[in-house]
């Protein structure tokens, strides 16, 4: 996935860096009035904030967490994942494979469309060959890459399509589509929770393979809630859903929802404090201490998917960067508990893993001595490796995205703990920093950070360490960690693969091409009028689970 | 005077043009790769890429592009967003909230500065004045950013009027023209100041004029005197800052539109000037020249409207 509500939040959060905590600390209580909604919606509708979806509602094309909130809402996919992080099914009634390769996919009978039309095997394909198509340029395209015909669809730039649709999926009956993968890969079920992979309903289609133009402003879904009206993108501030009644798993709790859309989570936290507001799954740093002690046991905080890093080119880089020793002393040194909690405020925990804690797999104190705070003898080792006499230790950051605070703490921290010259350099955009890095002309450190597609390990280690991975800026290649890594693909289970991806994963923690810091964390809050509030991995509200309080 | 407004009008397109083509240039200057930019922290999508380069031009050198942007404009066709949000819509939408904001700013910036103003000078040097002087002192000393929290938390959330629930809206339009009272202030504070004393120093010069004296040596009534001869005369400069106020409150309110969360085109305008989405920051920042243009030309004709002894040919 893109990274949380991507570059329209680049507003506030440039503004934010500019504001003093201006909404600072008071203990009142928010208003106790349980008030009619305050305009835009249905009355009595639980609402629950968002940023503005960067599309229109179409799930191919829904790679942030606000449009995948809604979508969330309006869909079900084939499985969902319950509190251990595993896939159970939902549309689907089995997802199988002998060899983990061809897999045979079967749906339980009863989901409908919101128009009536039962949900059929061919809803599924439709969906994945449109996103796969390169042509209709959707965001979740790359989720395809994996199934056979892909590469036929999008040969690359200047050369033309020899397929406009994925050999690899195969329509058996109603029920039932068969997904050939190019290498087998056990934890492909999964993948499909993820709003990519959502089903399309015929009347999405204006013709075989072209969707309606007014399709994702008023979608027709399979889920809980369906739209009660279109929605404007660029002009409506609130996405209204009211409930299906009609879903195959029963009613949901409440009987509308109202996604309202907030530029600045600032204000959508006084807007949750002034009681117009039900729920937020993210809040503004310099307002958690406020919510903890205003909100109390309705203030929720859970790890989420996101890891921050300092990553090194340890193949093209200066030569701090290219010694493993030098790293861990770095890595050692470097104050993990106090900057989150002094920093980030508590909205980040220290990084411990290259695997989140929200996947299964994640063991806790796997990076061991190398992510524990221990400056002597990271200043041992540090000399020992001769860092004292190497280059001037440089760290990039986007001077746009709020890096400043934490990166200058770490310059701090090997400055004094290491006795190293540092100097932390902001970059206008991140993406400044990701060209030079792919043309291997950045020889320093730099500020990296991954939030997981599908909550699989190999989803953490392939895309960032595999050799030739989409995201792999380190350099790191390693033909016993790519083995480990083809292994844990096509291992007969999950579980069973997850062994392999942890061996994977221990060999970066000797080398640490990056440096974990921090997890990030969901911090979220909710209103006196709502109650069993549940966020997901994916960082979305469970609305269908939600009730009135 | 119908002559004049349409030489005027003219002169307009050469400088629409040039300015289009600055802004074109600069956005197309600014370092980095848009979509990546658009893609966050991963590296971008390769075939969402190449899809997205052919469809926008983006491979093409700055004349090509512009040149297919001027062919779009003349055909009609504004543009979109790399997301796909047409530029027409922007238009209608956020250009209104925009508007509505400034005009509701304007508003506030007219009636309380020429008010305060029009006070301070009638009690020059007592202490009604100098109380104006130090709230004044206060408002600019205030940046928006630090106002518009503080009001919205005192106002929006803490405020209670008997029924629970707050007079003011925290956030959004819902509410209509209540939800601009608050925003429309915020803005306008650091203007108000301005203008009081812009009005202050202004009547108070005025006042000691010589007709103003004659006025009232010959017996007419102080009202008379203060309405038709003092305030009438000291307004143009009052009416120049008004006219050039509201274009910089219309290209300057992002952040008052973020703290109240109006979707207006401060906001729009920051994210695709990020994004380097040429035809949506070319088509905002054109429209903001036209009403420059226009504001300025009715700073003008009023002129003549306040002294008759100005003619325009």
């Amino acid at each position: 996935m893109r990274v949380t509500k991507g570059a329209q939040i680049v507003t506030a959060t440039a503004l934010l860096a500019l504001a003093v905590a201006a909404c600072g600390g008071s203990s009142d209580n928010t208003s106790t009035n349980s008030s009619t909604a305050a305009g835009g919606g249905a009355a009595g509708a639980v609402r629950v904030e968002i940023a503005e979806p960067q599309h229109d509602l179409i799930p191919g094309n829904t790679t942030e967490t606000s449009g995948a909130e809604v979508l969330n809402a309006l869909f079900v996919g084939l499985v969902d994942y319950d509190a251990d992080k595993k896939p159970y099914n939902r549309v689907a009634e089995s997802i199988e494979s002998p060899d983990s390769t061809t897999w045979t996919i079967k749906l339980k009978d009863g989901y409908k469309w919101h128009n009536g039309e039962p949900v059929v095997a061919q809803n599924f394909v439709d969906s994945w060959n449109f996103t796969a198509n390169g042509a209709n340029a959707q965001e979740g395209n790359y989720f395809f890459g994996s199934i056979v015909g892909y590469d036929e669809m999008n040969p690359g730039e200047g050369k033309t399509p020899t397929a406009t649709s994925l050999s690899g999926l195969k329509v058996v009956d109603d029920k039932t589509f068969t997904v050939q993968l190019k290498n087998p890969f056990s934890g492909f079920p999964t993948m499909l929770g993820y709003t990519a992979f959502y089903p399309l309903p015929k009347a999405a289609f204006e013709s075989e393979g072209k969707l309606k133009a007014d399709y994702g402003s008023n979608p027709v879904g399979n889920g809980p809630f369906k739209m009660s009206k279109a929605w404007k993108r660029g002009t409506d501030q609130t996405i209204s859903t009211v409930r299906n009644e009609d879903f195959k798993e029963g009613k949901a709790k409440v009987d509308a929802v109202d996604f309202k859309i907030y530029t600045d989570l600032a204000t959508a936290f006084n807007d949750l404090r002034a009681g117009n507001l039900d729920i937020m799954d993210q809040l503004p740093a310099e307002a958690i201490a406020t919510a903890k002690t205003e909100f109390g046991d309705r203030y929720i905080e859970q790890p989420s998917s996101g890891i921050g890093y300092i990553g090194f080119p340890i193949e093209s880089g200066a030569n701090y960067a290219k010694s493993a020793d030098v790293r861990k002393a770095i890595s050692m040194a470097i104050d993990r508990k106090t900057i989150t909690e002094t920093v980030f405020s508590g909205t980040r925990v220290p990084a411990d893993d290259f695997i989140s804690p929200v996947v299964s797999g994640y063991r806790q104190g796997a990076c061991g001595e190398a992510c524990t705070y221990d400056p002597a003898k990271a200043k041992a080792l540090f000399q020992q490796a001769g860092g004292d006499k190497m280059d001037e230790i440089v760290i990039g950051y986007n001077g746009d995205g709020g890096h400043k605070e934490w990166i200058e703490a770490i310059a701090n921290n090997l400055r004094t703990n290491l006795g190293a010259k540092v100097t932390p350099k902001p970059v206008e955009k991140f993406a400044t920093i990701l060209d030079d890095l792919g043309a291997k002309k950045w020889p320093g450190a730099f500020r990296m950070a991954w939030i997981m597609d599908y909550p699989s390990p190999e989803n953490y280690l392939r895309p960032i360490f595999g050799s030739g991975g989409s995201s792999n800026y380190s350099g790191y290649k390693s033909k016993e960690f790519d083995d480990l890594l083809t292994q844990g693909d096509a291992a007969k289970s999950i579980d069973e693969g997850i062994q392999f991806y942890q061996k994977a994963d221990d060999l970066l923690l000797k080398e640490l091409p990056y440096i974990p810091v921090y997890f990030y964390q969901t911090n979220g809050a909710y209103s006196q009028h709502v109650k069993n509030v549940k966020i997901d991995p994916f960082e979305r509200v469970d609305l269908f689970t939600v009730e009135k309080a | 005077m119908g002559r004049y407004v349409l030489r005027r009008l003219l002169q307009a397109i050469p400088v629409l043009l040039g300015t289009t083509f600055l802004i074109f240039a600069i956005v197309y200057a600014l370092p980095g790769d848009p979509l990546q930019a658009l893609a966050g922290e991963k590296r971008v999508d390769p075939v969402f890429a190449a899809a997205m380069r052919e469809q926008f031009h983006l491979n093409e050198p700055l004349l090509v592009r512009y040149g297919y942007y001027l062919r779009d404009i003349l055909s009609g066709d504004f543009g979109t967003t790399f997301r796909g949000l047409p530029v027409s819509t922007i238009f209608e939408g956020k250009f209104q909230v925009t508007f509505k904001l400034s005009m509701t700013a304007l508003v506030f910036e007219a009636v309380i500065g020429v008010g305060l103003g029009f006070w301070a000078a009638l009690r020059r040097g007592k202490w009604e004045d100098k109380a104006v002087l130090a709230f004044t002192l206060l408002l600019v000393s205030i940046p928006t950013l630090v106002s518009g929290f503080v009001l919205q938390l005192l106002l929006g959330v803490k405020l209670k009027l008997g029924t629970g629930i707050a007079f003011f809206p925290v956030a959004g339009v819902q509410d209509g023209l209540r939800s601009y009272l608050l925003p429309g202030f915020v803005l306008a504070t650091v203007s108000i100041a301005y203008l009081t004393r812009l009005t202050r120093t202004s009547l108070m010069e005025t006042l000691r004029a010589d007709y103003v004296r004659t006025a009232v040596a010959k017996g007419m009534p102080k009202s008379r005197v203060l309405g038709r001869h003092a305030l009438r005369n000291s307004l143009i400069p009052m009416v120049t800052y008004l006219g050039a106020d509201l274009g910089t409150l219309m290209g300057g309110a992002v952040i008052t539109e973020t703290i109240f969360n109006l979707p207006g085109i401060g906001q729009q305008l920051f994210q695709s000037v990020y994004l380097q989405e040429n035809p949506v920051v070319v088509g905002i920042v054109t429209v903001l020249v036209l009403i420059y243009i226009v504001a300025n030309l009715v700073v003008d004709m009023l002129y003549a409207v306040l002294d008759p002894r100005i003619r325009y040919e």
